[in-house]
């Protein structure tokens, strides 16, 4: 069990580093309307970090922490709400994938010139938080099952 | 086979030599749609008029392409995604379980 | 004499670095190796679609092909073997 652990220096950095390329990754996600960017780059900057962890403490201690079922109910969450939003642009508005939020108090804000609020967008920033928690969940259990399974087979 | 290999190689750097030096500037030619895409802005009133800011108030043109002209796209891409998990899970699921 | 500028020698220069790292790539033993070489192929790649104007698809580049590509490769590579058989 201890033998797949790096040495103390690499768990010191990983453990520093890993809330903060996290943040990093939510920053791309939730701004992704503003700047470049968007769901899917912040969800593979996020599984990334999640990878770093995962060569720096061990498979079995990353199943321990965070489990398997949880990221892939992560995932699923994911897909669910990009799909309920979408679907709800039917009943709101007219079609489906109608961008029904321009105008509203939530995320509505037309932005001028210059540099645009976080509240603007519409459905936007709801899609792009959807797509980030898929790409998050999915890479990561991704990583997480194929370091499990070579450990498996190495016995 | 290996003088093939050799001749390949070298007409694939002569052409990505050459396609990187002929390349053409930014912004020349001048495209004529970045107006409908982007949209065109009233300075004397402060708003945009039409286009992509107006109508998804995203400042970011290409994430209102992807996410809302083309949300579609994005849809199947998430199923592809979601499709190559299921994939890898139901692979490495039985070696967990034993 | 051809008259370059400045951005066609960065063009030409990352497409001679990114065409060398992938012959290295093909032709080391060591497959550890050749997995970092194919990281560095795709750190340049990165910085060409930066350099192209396109940031979204460098991001995106930069997380998958630098990071999480490399991952997958090194734990097959250490669940397989290291070196390549001639």
């Amino acid at each position: 069990m201890n033998e797949e652990r790096m040495s103390v220096i690499v768990q010191t950095i990983a453990s520093i580093l890993f809330p903060i390329i996290l943040i990093f990754s939510f920053y791309i996600i939730m701004h992704g309307h503003l700047t470049p960017g968007g769901g899917f780059q912040g969800g593979a900057v996020g599984a990334s970090a999640v990878a770093l962890l995962i060569v720096a403490f061990g498979a079995r201690y990353v199943e321990n922490k965070m489990r398997e079922e949880n990221l892939s109910a992560f995932e699923s969450v994911g897909g669910l709400v990009f799909v309920i939003v979408s679907i709800l642009g039917i009943f709101v508005a007219t079609t489906f994938l109608t961008n029904f939020l321009v105008g509203e108090p939530l995320f509505g804000i037309i932005p001028k010139w210059g540099v645009s609020p976080l509240n603007s967008g519409g459905v936007l920033p709801i899609l792009n938080i959807a797509v980030g928690m898929k790409v998050i969940g999915g890479l990561a259990s991704v990583v997480l099952m194929l370091a499990i399974a070579s450990k498996e087979g190495e016995k | 086979m290996k003088k093939i290999f050799f001749i390949a190689f070298v007409v694939f750097f002569i052409f990505m030599f050459y396609s990187a030096y002929e390349i053409r500037d930014f912004g020349n030619p001048p495209s004529q749609m970045d107006d409908r895409i982007i949209g065109k802005y009233n300075s004397t009133t402060g708003e945009w008029e039409y286009g992509a800011v107006n109508e998804t108030g995203a400042n970011n043109a290409v994430t209102s392409v992807v996410f809302d002209y083309r949300g579609y796209d994005t849809l199947g891409e998430a199923t592809v995604l979601f499709t190559a998990i299921a994939g890898v899970m139901m692979l490495f699921r039985r070696v967990k379980n034993e | 004499m051809i008259e370059i500028s400045l951005f066609e020698i960065a063009l030409i220069l990352m497409s001679v670095f990114m065409i060398a790292s992938a012959i290295i790539a093909v032709w080391f033993k060591d497959l550890l190796a050749s997995v970092i070489t194919l990281a560095v192929m795709s750190l340049i790649l990165s910085l060409y679609f930066y350099v192209l104007q396109a940031p979204d698809v460098a991001i995106a580049e930069a997380g998958v092909g630098a990071a999480l590509t490399t991952a997958i490769l090194i734990i097959t590579v250490r669940a397989t073997e290291r070196m390549e058989e001639d």
